[in-house]
């Protein structure tokens, strides 16, 4: 028979911690998580500010906004590299930092100093990387390949290196923490397998970390040595070699993609289950299927270089490439029977996470395409690779982000989001996005080369429909910080559990106390077993223990939605 | 069929010193793994230079004196030899024994980090620069790779002492030895990579 963590005879009361926690050295894995996670929206704001810039100088066919080809070149490569190390990749870390020990039931991550120096490595590589804006701006895109990162960006770019070698090492120690963490600090009767997906993710996420990060590491070494020590590693006319850059960048960088989106995967696979009642489908594929995607991950680097690739390893690395869209499919098709026949229950959280499931496919089939051989030469480097990696990191990545603020706010907070203005963000976004990003198929197989501020004119219609969207979708971002900045004081109290999840970090009040729980969570042999006798009982159970789960005041389209989970107990369940 | 799992009342033990111990060893294990990674790029990067351009690698080599690289080596095995006796000491429970065995470890380390900087000065008289245009291209894959190396070691130094410094206040015990092992699984790998650095570049 079911057992049930006893009831207290006190409240679980979890106080938000003062303003100034935050502000200082903390090793409270929940402070550093909240840290990560505004530091990382801070930088989404820098870097959308930027992107609404890129924009602005397309909508005409001529140099306007931007006083300077040059000076374009420095905004788009800062805005890519702000996005990905600035935004995900910090993002990310701190959706892991937060809730990783609280779905293991533990108390802290397993070295909580190194996990507060990780994150305060972030803020001065942040400032380096907004420096090297003032003393001779990076031009050379964020891929930085030299010639272009040697020979013609100005000294920013050794300044951009520096602050990439702080991220990389903040970015490897964190990993080392997370997988320390999570294989020796389950609780009993957790084995891998009974884990919650997300924690799976994030696991895959920092083994490829700690064994691709030291590759971008070795090249930046090599980069500033030719930058400031005179070395000619990259440089061709004097007996260097240009794809060695090419070949260690991307040896570091294509896995990376995989660090971005891998945990938006986890957060998609938590959302996916709870808000529409129902099982994951295939739990263990879609676990291993992780791992299958950062094994395979480290296999396809060289089709970045197709066009600069010996021409008989090309069709290896094309075969490669689209063996990784096999796991990616088995968790995409996963998600498909999870929510199939289930009780949807349309939250904020639902809709982005339904956002990603169809803007990723739109990502990953045209990852295909690409991925074949004689189309890429067709659009290499053109917008048709902007709108793939931008379905792939916004339509995927962001999406996914946005899904797990509005799932797990309440629960970091202690405060619902309002829900209403959460599906007015949705569908401004969702639409504004797809109007963004999609036109800019047509632009590529046209032939609209990337990276350009100036463009035959015929490319001005569909530029212009690009950029309105995209200014759409740069507002609608305001829509969630109104939301996250009223509801922090007027937004409605979440309970314990406000979705009646079965993971861990719902097993606790909303937000957690500094120990994370008062005493030790049992989790359930499988964290997504709705509709099971069993975790009707566990549900029971907690509302014996923290009252009603699901407020009085709680939306009543929602409740109405939700209510067939609240069937009578089974007898002797609540024991 | 869901089941909750009957641990109920099951304390975890994740704040006990096994545990903690075990903690550490892991996660230096996995800092080690990336380690591996960064060296063997640039090994790698010296490789593929002896492949292409041997001629170039057999010049510089006459500058290089092998006997006086053999020596220094042998003073870097020989610390690690000294650290697996610090070890045993304090299994054995004698801490002034382990606190001269660390203390030998860092000393060794010092002197080849020292016979290591006299070599770069020699090699800058017979004209070897980071990069210049005759034998630059030896300098430019020598530097960057032993440097690296030299820089662990320095490292390994300022950790050894570290340990000592603990060791004289009495900080470690026969069962509680954690930090003299992580440190010695440290200080093993950035003598292998010498190894592995000594024959790549001195012998084949």
């Amino acid at each position: 028979m079911a057992t049930i963590t006893a009831p207290l005879d006190r409240p679980l009361e979890g106080k938000r911690p003062h303003i100034n926690e935050y502000l200082r050295w903390s090793v409270d894995h929940k402070i550093i998580g909240v840290q990560y996670m505004v530091t990382a929206l801070f930088f989404f704001i820098v870097g959308g500010a930027l992107a609404m810039m890129i924009r602005a100088e397309l909508l005409t066919p001529a140099l306007d906004v931007a006083a300077s080809g040059q000076q374009f070149n420095t905004i788009f490569s800062m805005h890519g590299t702000i996005m990905i190390f600035g935004w995900i990749i910090p993002m990310m870390a701190g959706f892991g930092n937060y809730f990783v020990p609280l779905q293991l039931g533990a108390k802290d991550m397993a070295f909580p100093w190194l996990n507060a120096f990780a994150f305060w490595l972030i803020p001065p590589a942040g400032m380096l990387l907004i420096l090297s804006w003032f003393i001779g701006p990076i031009e050379a895109g964020w891929t930085a390949y030299p010639p272009l990162s040697t020979l013609f960006s100005g000294d920013g770019q050794t300044l951009a290196a520096l602050s990439l070698h702080l991220l990389g090492i903040s970015s490897i120690l964190g990993a080392i923490n997370f997988i320390v963490t999570i294989k020796n600090m389950r609780p009993p009767g957790m084995g891998y397998f009974q884990m919650p997906l997300f924690t799976w993710t994030i696991l895959a996420t920092a083994l490829i970390i700690v064994l691709a990060t030291p590759f971008l590491a070795g090249a930046l070494t090599l980069l500033i040595l030719d930058r400031i020590g005179g070395t000619k590693f990259f440089d061709a006319a004097n007996g260097g070699d240009v794809l060695l850059w090419q070949n260690v960048f991307w040896f570091y960088s294509h896995p990376a993609v995989y660090i971005m989106v891998l945990p938006g995967m986890g957060i998609l696979s938590e959302v996916l289950a709870v808000h529409s009642r129902k099982s994951i489908f295939g739990y263990k594929l879609v676990a291993l299927s992780s791992l299958g995607i950062a094994l395979i991950g480290f296999t396809v680097w060289a089709h970045h270089m197709f066009t600069s690739l010996t021409p008989e390893l090309r069709i290896p690395f094309m075969i490669t490439s689209m063996i990784i869209a096999v796991p990616t499919g088995i968790k995409v098709f996963s998600w498909l029977a999870t929510i199939w026949m289930g009780k949807i229950r349309f939250t904020a959280a639902m809709l982005f996470g339904l956002g990603f499931l169809s803007m990723f496919v739109i990502g990953g089939i045209s990852g295909v395409m690409l991925a074949t051989l004689p189309f890429d030469i067709h659009v290499h480097d053109t917008y048709f690779v902007v709108s793939h990696l931008h379905f792939v990191l916004f339509g995927g990545a962001v999406f996914a982000i946005y899904a797990g603020i509005y799932h797990w706010f309440p629960k970091v907070t202690g405060r619902m989001l309002d829900e209403r203005l959460g599906r007015l963000h949705f569908f401004i976004t969702y639409v504004s996005f797809f109007l963004t990003f999609f036109p800019m198929n047509f632009a590529g197989m046209l032939g609209m080369p990337r990276r350009v501020a100036v463009y035959d004119p015929k490319f001005q219609t569909l530029n212009v429909i690009i950029s309105i969207a995209g200014f759409v979708l740069g507002v609608s971002t305001f829509i969630l910080f109104y939301n996250m900045f009223d509801s922090l004081r007027h937004g409605k109290k979440a309970s314990a559990n406000p979705w009646r999840a079965l993971t861990l970090e719902w097993a606790t009040s909303s937000p957690p106390p500094s120990t994370n729980f008062i005493e030790d969570p049992v989790p359930m042999s499988d964290p997504y077993g709705y509709g099971t006798t069993e975790a009707e009982a566990y549900l029971y159970g907690q509302e014996q223990q923290f009252g009603p789960l699901k407020p009085a005041h709680f939306e009543a389209a929602l409740l109405a939605a939700a209510s067939d989970d609240s069937d009578p107990l089974p007898e002797g369940a609540g024991d | 069929m869901a089941q909750l799992v009957e641990t109920h009342g099951h304390t975890h033990d994740h704040e006990s010193p096994q545990a903690k111990a075990e903690n550490l060893k892991f996660a230096m294990w996995l800092y080690l793994a990336s380690e591996v990674i960064i060296f063997s790029i640039l090994i790698a990067a010296f490789a593929i230079f002896r492949v292409r351009q041997p001629e170039m690698v057999d010049e510089a080599r006459e500058a290089l004196s092998i006997s006086f690289v053999s020596v220094n080596t042998f003073v870097l095995l020989a610390s690690s030899w000294a650290m697996v006796m610090g070890l045993l000491a304090i299994q054995k429970g004698n801490n002034e024994s382990m606190v001269r065995w660390i203390g030998l470890t860092g000393v060794l380390g010092l002197t080849f980090v020292l016979l290591q900087l006299v070599e770069y000065q020699e090699l800058r008289h017979e004209g070897i620069a980071l990069y210049s245009e005759t034998a630059g291209r030896f300098g430019q894959r020598f530097y960057p790779l032993t440097a690296f190396h030299g820089a662990h070691v320095i490292v390994g130094v300022i950790w050894a002492f570290i340990v000592m410094f603990k060791g004289i206040k009495r900080q470690y015990s026969p069962t509680n030895y954690i930090g003299i092992e992580i440190f010695g699984l440290y200080w093993h790998f950035v003598d292998v990579v010498w190894i592995i650095l000594f024959t790549m570049i001195y012998l084949i």
